[in-house]
């Protein structure tokens, strides 16, 4: 079982991946659209918007990856197994969008 | 794919900072507002409203949960347990959702809020904190300091299986509708499960942006998500999602219970009288 110190390390380090993440996308976002509103016509807009997009969707996988790196080190691994699940299901939905 | 318009682009932005603003204050990352937006106003197709929705929805759960990191208001066991079947869910209904037809999900979208909006009206009173902040939550309860009693409150989680179907069921309805799956989680766990209001919508708040990925990254493959509507509306979440939170820390459990019953009862009406 887990203490309260280290379960609120790993939300401390959650939070950051989480933060990153969204600013990462935020910014690729709203230079893609600027760019999209200013020149229709240049591939620049969409390639950035893109990124956004990949970026936003990554996030919570990042998030996930994170858990299950930090439940290992815990050694905590009922929920090492269940965010480990996770990822599986994450990596699952990737594969259906793939085949299309 | 409809063309890039700076009006429509401002009126995505517009749209989203009001969903993202409700959304960050009921827990609920603002896909109920989105949805019947985009569909009712914008005339979109159900499954593009769906997919820049879900956008939305994992962009409102990575800003909010990573302002609230760390304050212990996010039940990250709980949260962590029950994504396993919202992830589930939400990867069984981004395959099954191609098979629906549009009105048959409009009605769906209906019922679900419907079904939300009965479920908080009749636990408006309800607290489910046990008041001794000693007591022992168990292996999956919180505890957290609750600003509005100026005390900490302790609770401990029952009925965990109904609360891992529940899961189940918002994460499928997250990939079919748009919708977080808070609509159903949220009342679900403070109504049966013991978790109170404001644990409930921090942690799936948390558990929504895994959900909504598992759906999400279907639609985007599928070519389902137009990017310069996602990027407006999202950036529009981002914005609103911000205020939302900086009110939401001050407005009271009862209100927003009330709130949110108003708001789904609106939605509901509207989103099955227009389905065609």
């Amino acid at each position: 079982m887990t203490t309260a110190p280290d379960t609120s390390r790993l939300e401390r380090t959650l939070g950051v991946v989480l933060r990153t993440g969204a600013l990462a996308s935020t910014v690729l976002l709203a230079a893609g659209l600027a760019v999209a509103l200013g020149r229709p016509s240049a591939a620049l807009g969409p390639v950035l918007i893109a990124a956004g997009l990949c970026i936003l969707m990554a996030t919570p996988a990042a998030r996930v990856i994170a858990s299950v790196i930090g439940y290992a080190a815990e050694r905590d691994w009922t929920f090492f197994a269940l965010t480990a699940t996770v990822l599986v299901i994450l990596l699952g939905s990737l594969l259906v969008a793939l085949r299309g | 794919m409809p063309e890039i318009s700076a009006f429509l682009a401002i009126v995505l932005f517009l749209m989203g900072t009001l969903a993202g603003t409700m959304g960050a204050l009921l827990g609920l990352g603002g896909g109920v507002f989105l949805v019947p937006f985009l569909v009712l106003v914008i005339k979109l197709p159900m499954t593009h409203a769906v997919g820049i929705s879900l956008m939305t929805v994992i962009a409102t759960s990575s800003v909010v949960s990573a302002q609230r990191a760390g304050r212990q208001l996010i039940n990250l066991r709980l949260g962590m347990l029950l994504e396993v079947a919202t992830a589930a869910g939400g990867l069984a209904g981004g395959i099954v959702v191609w098979m629906m037809s549009p009105q048959f999900l409009q009605r769906l979208f209906g019922v679900v809020t419907a079904l939300a909006a009965v479920m908080m009206l009749r636990r408006l009173d309800r607290r489910n904190v046990i008041l001794d902040p000693a007591a022992d939550p168990g292996l999956l309860g919180g505890r957290y300091h609750e600003d509005e009693s100026g005390g900490t409150v302790a609770y401990r989680v029952r009925r965990l299986p109904l609360a891992l179907g529940v899961s189940f069921v918002a994460g499928s309805v997250s990939s079919l509708l748009g919708l977080g799956g808070g609509i159903l989680k949220v009342p679900a766990l403070n109504a049966w499960c013991g978790v109170p209001m404001r644990a409930a919508a921090a942690t799936s708040a948390f558990m929504i942006g895994v959900t909504a990925t598992a759906g999400a990254v279907i639609y985007y493959g599928r070519g389902q998500v137009v990017p310069w509507m996602a990027a407006s509306t999202v950036l529009g979440v981002l914005a609103g999602s911000r205020a939302g939170f900086a009110i939401g820390l001050r407005a009271r459990a009862k209100w927003l219970k009330l709130a949110l019953a108003i708001v789904l009862l609106l939605v509901c009406g509207l989103m099955f009288l227009r389905a065609r």
